[in-house]
């Protein structure tokens, strides 16, 4: 039963913040008592809604449904990270309100195309808009919930606070029928693409006025990360191929240039020369997304290479020096991430493979042994000795512990393969929700693709399927059905593709590869994979 | 006069006032900051890990020296390093209790933290993971144990350490020692010299290395004490190193050559040992083990349950029998019975320096027994006559004792005449035979519970050699049930195999039909592993293991280059002879093995489903023999782009007639296909029209997967058109595909139905909302023009109140200006006072001189009092105005204090 202990894990940091903490942003476990943090949104309530119903607690999430109505107000004269509020505030409130007719809320006639949490969610993000006014059109970093953008705000942006928009906002906008989000976070994602290095490399920070790249360290972890898993989220939840060959095209500069016997480093972007051979602790969420899309074997390779620095020290330090084999200093800290966790749950859905739960079982001990206080779970300030810090961070109920527990439930309904669903009437038509295939935000939100079809739900789509129907009824067929393409398919400006871009950059070496398969597809497993579970891996023999 | 003035810096600027208040405030601010950056909490004290009943001593505070110390009392010492939060540490705890309640009289059970980093070990040692096992055996040490934490194969390993040498006293252990299929040294050394022979502690140390270096201790030293012993392997000289062999020569360790140190002798071993068949024990960390074993050509994995604790295995000596069997490539050479395992007296690779010891050893004996044959010549009324007409008969004699000596057995006339008689009984068991091969077929005897035989029957007028080479054998497992559950019971080895020897018709050489030297001879060479079920069975359901079984036995050959993998039939038992028969199909050149496909057991056929879920067992059925058009979904559930495609599929799946449409899927991960409908991409949509199945498309790739593509496809690839003129039957069609139509269409109309009341209610909801919106809107009008009169009022109240105070700064500046005027008055009147004091004096003078004119002295006395109640009078007055004015610029100050 270690999903029993995960959940009393859960209970024991989540009822301490609601005695001890609420309304305030965070608990800070040392002292039993919180903190805002990155606003003043009840942050950590936001955050382990899902969670709650994740574990089953109906009524809990039925009432933290209406304390957020209630108590939530963003017209507040607050700095708040526009990055954060998006994957916390918007994020969670949008999966919170496609949950909540699961969870039994009793919903509006038009859910889940509107409600309360859908509204407060638009709110939200209406409040950051304003930092995407650049002549870049990638956003501030800040900005001000009831003035906008401060004037002397640095322009100085990091690359994931400029790519980590599309799932959330391309929600929204499927849901409410404002094209304006989705509109802006794609703008940004192609403004980061076109200024890439011509070894097709992006660095940590760009100035958003001038597109000016001010830290050039390129890699996987902190500062880019979610920039390529917001890519292949973003693919996989519009279907849009686009999206996906800008991240098929990284990941091979990333091959070539920071990877190395399975680690991943840091390179100078314009050069690929190594900068820092550290694994940071935020890298670990690349073998969850390899998965996603079906590169299960180097998935597995690099995990294991992370589960040993989990092992040396029961948690994984911000820098890891490969070559030492040590810590980096004054980066020793562990705030009970969830991003190793996070991969091993998607690659236990590959391939079951023990070695998986076994991480998950050192988690809990590890988490339970070193950081559990009685006022909640302690960040580890610093590894080598274990020695805790007075913070709690969301994340840790958003998603070390729903990850924790849906790696330990294979069953739970997120983990759903379609053969369940909800059939919805709404005002727009009948819809199908609920049928899996869940895509996680950055912060462990869930989104159901479905609710995306539900909303903006074409006429015509539906007369056309309803035309065609009559074809099936019928002995004679007298027409010719011709298949569109998918480009044609409304998607517009976005259809081109996004080889365009290599022009401006003399990019002659991109065009002739043109793979012959579907770009929104993953590769069947090869036959060794059958062996390869246990620590086993298999080097491809091509 | 202090007091104005400082009534006067009252009125000054109120700055300084507010100035004050946000020092509080930054006070406070800092308190705050103070509080949020500072507090942080050391790591808990370590506490006990074992427990204090324990036998094992746990130094929970790194007590390295300690532990050090503890050494020093005892032979063997196991420590073990953990770190208290570590999962693996946690669950090796219980393991490693388990074996020092076991052990703890002999071994003394160390364990230290090794994380706490007050701790002396945290200090000095850095492990990169937890926990690690040292064992010492006195000074040398230490060699880590990296097998599995599993009390059983602990224990295994810290007896190896104690004992690190078998000792060999008599002929029958040697005989023992060498038919283990663990490759084994030996050294010979006479101990009638004392203190000891020399090189005899080299030895025994090398034997300790070799733990060091092969932590599966799959090579097993021994040591010969007696002379006449060691010369049955041929050692003459005491210090003589002797590594046997089975396939190959043995050899005797070149000391003219190497240096005889321990790490020689033992890295010797080790690169000089045969692996006929080796052990895999993934140890769970990242590893290239399999990779690099299956990488080397198709290998049979043979999984069973395995105790290394156990004193007997019979189930692994039979495997390694047929193991030395297969490998046993020189069998033509060895004429003579006795050469088994030694025979090969010409190999090239013998070692010249050692001649004469090889040629003694050849002839010295024979570990593996020999079963008696006969040869029989069909006659021909025997049913197998008609394609084969000789058979050898072997009779395979009681097992359950190993045989020690040294010479063949006399085949006992009687068995094999009972033997015959219960052949020509069985005969039936030959069925479809073929010419030109070989059948082979294995019975219990029915005279001799102990005994079985085993028949090999083929036509004689061929030549043998022939399909020896061409290997085109079939061998026919014979479907006859053997007892030999029955007969595990009681004896575990009377379980029939195949025994075959080439030796007894030297002229027919027929051993090349047979698994003898079978991997020289075969181009698709084996190589053979064995795994503990107890800890790979995972391994083993990969490969299609039933998940239910309770005997843990199972064998596949896995082919990586070729990706097919045959599995043994697992109702089968697993033993010698359907191994061997398992091997024999997979090398001849036509195997009759078929790829294994892997299915998920855990789908189970819901009819309710809206998509039908297909496995590997149903995919033929449900595609090719249903009577519908099927569209088949291949995906996998990790694959991002299937799941998010699922709403998709189930909203086509409720659309189609489902009386002529049938939509299914497939989770390739879990279920195997036939190659020619297996696909490299996820998902693929196939579509298998109805009556033209062979005939499936797919679809297109690069276009969108929506619900009309999927329509479009669907229709532009089904049967249904059909241009031919109408009769009756197809009038009858139309009638039930309009009753279809006309459904679907009162379905839709339900659909619409229940949107209309959707929207009707959204509807409403909106109205309400509006008008709540409205009656918010009028109320906040209200609520403005409320506000905004009241802000009238209180503008005017502040102009008055400004008004006021204006007046009052006046007033008060006045009063002030006045206050000056008293006070002057005041010291006026105070001057006058003296003056007037003065004056009354003088004229008290005066009048005291004027004493003597007693009249005039009444009427001055009278004059001087009046003009001392006036004076006082004045100066009463004045003090009462003062305070009237300090109350006055009081009020007036916090009035002003109020309004800003």
């Amino acid at each position: 039963e270690p999903e029993e202990r995960v959940r009393a894990m859960f209970y024991h940091a989540y009822e301490h913040y609601l005695e001890s903490a609420f309304p305030y942003d965070e608990l800070r476990p040392l002292t039993c008592d919180g903190q805002d943090t990155w606003g003043s949104f009840s942050l950590t309530l936001i955050d382990a809604l899902d969670t709650l119903l994740i574990l089953g607690n109906v009524s809990e999430f039925q009432r933290v449904v209406s304390v957020l109505q209630e108590g939530v107000d963003f017209d507040i004269d607050v700095n708040a990270s526009v990055f954060e509020t998006n994957i916390r505030v918007v994020g969670g409130l949008l999966s919170a309100h496609l949950l909540s007719k699961k969870a039994g809320v009793e919903v509006e006639v038009g859910w889940p195309c509107s409600g309360p949490l859908l509204r407060m969610a638009e709110e939200a993000a209406r409040k950051l808009l304003p930092a995407f006014q650049t002549p870049t059109g990638m956003p501030y970093g800040t900005v001000n919930l009831l003035h906008g953008v401060n004037p002397g705000e640095t322009p100085v942006t990091c690359t994931a606070g400029i790519g980590t928009f599309i799932v959330e906002f391309a929600t929204l906008s499927h849901l409410t029928g404002d094209p304006v989000f989705e509109d802006v976070a794609r703008k940004a994602l192609k403004a980061l693409w076109k200024n890439r290095s011509d070894i097709g490399l992006v660095g940590n920070h760009i100035d958003v006025i001038t597109a000016k790249w001010v830290a050039q360290d390129a890699g996987i972890g902190a500062g880019v990360d979610s920039y390529f898993e917001y890519l292949v989220k973003g693919a996989i939840l519009l279907q849009d191929k686009e999206l996906m060959s800008m991240f098929l095209e990284y990941n091979k500069a990333i091959k070539n240039y920071t990877k190395f016997d399975d680690w991943y480093l840091w390179v100078q972007m314009y050069k690929g020369t190594v900068s820092m051979p550290v694994f940071q602790s935020l890298e670990a969420y690349w073998p969850g997304l390899q998965s996603l899309i079906g590169d299960v074997d180097n998935a597995m390779r690099t995990f294991l290479n992370y589960y040993t620095v989990w092992k040396q020290f029961g948690g994984l330090p911000e820098f890891y020096n490969i070559p030492q084999g040590y810590t980096v200093d004054k980066r020793e800290g562990y705030p009970l991430r969830p991003e190793l966790i996070e991969s091993a749950m998607y690659l236990y859905r590959a391939t079951r493979d023990p070695t998986l739960l076994e991480l998950g079982r050192d988690a809990v001990e590890s988490i339970e042994k070193i950081s559990k206080v009685d006022c909640g779970f302690a960040t580890i300030k610093d590894l080598r000795d274990h020695r805790l810090d007075n913070r709690m961070e969301s994340f840790f109920l958003a998603e070390t512990v729903k990850y924790l527990y849906l790696l330990f439930d294979p069953d739970n309904f997120i983990h759903n393969d379609g053969s369940v669903f909800d059939v919805v009437i709404t005002p727009y038509g009948e819809c199908v929700l609920n049928a899996g295939g869940y895509v996680f935000n950055t912060e462990a939100h869930p989104i159901d693709p479905a609710a995306l079809h539900c909303c903006r739900k074409r006429k015509e789509e539906q007369w056309e399927v309803e035309d065609l129907m009559r074809e099936f009824y019928s002995l004679k067929k007298n027409k010719k059905f011709t298949l569109q393409r998918a480009a044609d398919h409304g998607e517009g400006e976005r259809a081109k593709d996004p080889e365009d871009a290599p022009s401006e950059k003399g990019g002659e070496k991109r065009n002739f590869k043109k793979s012959s398969h579907s770009l929104l597809s993953c590769p069947s497993q090869s036959f060794n994979s059958k062996l390869a579970v246990l620590g086993q891996v298999f080097l491809d023999n091509t | 006069m202090t007091s104005v003035s400082s009534l006067i810096r009252v009125l000054l600027p109120k700055v300084q006032v507010l100035k004050e208040d946000e020092a509080r405030e930054e006070i406070q601010r800092n308190h705050s900051s103070c509080r949020a950056k500072d507090v942080t909490m050391p790591a808990k004290l370590p506490v006990n890990f074992f427990s204090t009943r324990s036998p094992v001593i746990d130094l929970f505070r790194g007590q390295l020296d300690y532990a050090d110390h503890l050494r020093q009392d005892s032979e063997i010492v196991l420590y073990f390093f953990y770190a208290p939060w570590c999962g693996q540490s946690i669950a090796a705890r219980e393991e490693i209790e388990r074996v020092a309640s076991r052990l703890s009289d002999q071994v003394l059970f160390v364990a230290v933290n090794c994380w706490w980093n007050q701790g002396k070990c945290r200090k000095q040692k850095h492990f990169f993971y937890f926990p690690v096992i040292h064992l010492y055996h006195r000074s040398f040490g230490p060699i880590e144990y990296k097998g599995p934490m599993s009390a059983v194969y602990i224990e295994k390993f810290v007896r190896r350490v104690m004992t690190p040498l078998l000792y060999i006293s008599s002929r029958s252990k040697l005989l023992d020692f060498l038919s283990n299929y663990e490759p084994g040294v030996l050294g010979y050394f006479e101990f009638n010299a004392s203190p000891q022979p020399p090189g005899y502690l080299t030895f025994f140390t090398s034997a300790l290395h070799s733990l060091k270096k092969d932590y599966l201790g799959t090579i097993r030293f021994g040591v010969i004490t007696d002379k006449h012993v060691a010369e049955e392997i041929s050692l003459v000289r005491s210090g003589s190193v002797y590594l046997h062999r089975h396939v190959n020569t043995s050899l005797i360790y070149p000391n003219d050559i190497m240096n005889y140190t321990a790490e020689n002798i033992c890295k010797w071993a080790l690169e000089n040992r045969e692996m006929l068949i080796r052990w895999l024990r993934p140890h769970g960390g990242k590893s290239l083990l399999l990779n690099n074993e299956l990488k080397k050509g198709p290998a049979l994995l043979i999984f069973i349950p395995y105790n290394p604790l156990a004193e007997i295995h019979p189930l692994l000596d039979e495997i390694t029998k047929v193991a030395l069997e297969y490998h046993n490539c020189n069998k033509s050479q060895a004429a003579e019975p006795d050469l088994q395992h030694l025979g090969d007296t010409d190999s090239p690779a013998f070692d010249s320096s050692v001649p004469d010891a090889h040629m003694k050893l050849s002839e010295t004996f024979s570990i593996t027994k020999y079963p008696c044959c006969n040869t029989v010549v069909l006659p021909q009324w025997h049913s197998i006559s008609r394609t084969h007409n000789v058979c050898e008969l072997c009779i395979n004699q009681t097992l359950g004792v190993k045989p020690n000596k040294v010479h063949v057995p006399h085949c006992n006339f009687l068995e094999i005449e009972a033997a015959l008689d219960s052949f020509y009984l069985q005969e039936h068991t030959f069925f479809q035979v073929i010419s030109n091969t070989i059948e082979c077929s294995n019975f219990l005897s029915f005279y001799s519970p102990f005994s079985y035989y085993t028949a090999c029957c083929r036509t004689v007028n061929r030549h043998f050699l022939s399909f020896i080479s061409s290997e085109k054998t079939i061998f026919q497992t014979p479907k006859v049930a053997f007892s030999s559950h029955g007969k595990k019971g009681n004896t575990q080895h009377s379980i029939p195999h195949i025994e075959d020897r080439n030796c007894f018709i030297p002229d027919l050489h027929i051993t090349g039909t047979n698994i003898t030297g079978l991997s020289c001879r075969t181009n698709k060479t084996l190589n053979l592993y064995l795994l503990d079920s107890n800890l790979f069975w995972i391994y083993a359901e990969r490969l299609g293991a039933s998940r239910s079984t309770h005997l843990k036995e199972f064998a596949a050959i896995v082919d990586l280059k070729e990706e097919v993998h045959y599995v043994l039939d697992q109702n089968r038992s697993l033993v010698g002879s359907t191994l061997e028969n398992f091997i024999k199909n997979f090398s001849i050149l036509y195997s009759p093995l078929k790829r294994h496909l892997v299915d998920d057991p855990s789908v189970h056929f819901h009819e309710q489903r809206v998509i039908t879920e297909v496995t590997t067992n149903t995919f033929h059925d449900t595609v090719f023999l249903s009577e519908k058009n099927v569209l088949l979904l291949y995906y996998a559930q990790w694959c991002g782009f299937c799941a998010s495609l699922n709403h998709i599929f189930i909203q086509l799946a409720r659309l189609l007639p489902p009386d002529n449409f049938t939509v299914a899927r497939i989770d390739t991960t879990r279920n195997d296909l036939p190659w020619e409908f297996m696909t490299d991409r996820l998902p693929t949509i196939l579509f298998f029209p109805h009556q033209r199945k062979e005939q499936s498309v797919k679809f297109p790739e690069d276009f969108s997967v929506n619900l009309p593509n999927l329509l479009k496809f669907i229709l532009h690839h089904s049967s249904l058109s059909s241009s031919e003129p109408c009769t009756k039957e197809c009038l009858h069609k139309e009638t039930v595909l309009q009753q279809g139509h006309i459904s679907h269409l009162e379905r839709e109309i339900q659909k619409l139905r229940s949107e209309i009341s959707a929207l009707h209610q959204a509807h409403d909801q909106l109205e309400a909302q509006l008008s709540e919106a409205r009656r918010e809107e009028h109320r906040l009008q209200q609520q403005k023009h409320a506000l905004e009169k009241q802000h009238k009022t209180l503008q005017l109240h502040s102009e008055q109140l400004q008004a006021t105070y204006d007046q009052k700064n006046q007033e008060l500046l006045e009063m002030a200006e006045k206050l000056q005027e008293l006070a002057d008055a005041s010291e006026n009147l105070l001057k006058e006072n003296t003056l007037l004091r003065i004056l009354v004096a003088s004229r008290e003078g005066r009048l005291q001189s004027k004493d003597e004119i007693k009249e005039s002295l009444q009427s001055e006395q009278t004059l001087s009092e009046d003009n001392d109640v006036s004076v006082s009078t004045a100066t009463a007055t004045l003090e009462v105005k003062r305070i009237d004015n300090i109350d006055t610029i009081e009020t007036e100050h916090s009035s002003g204090n109020r309004t800003e």
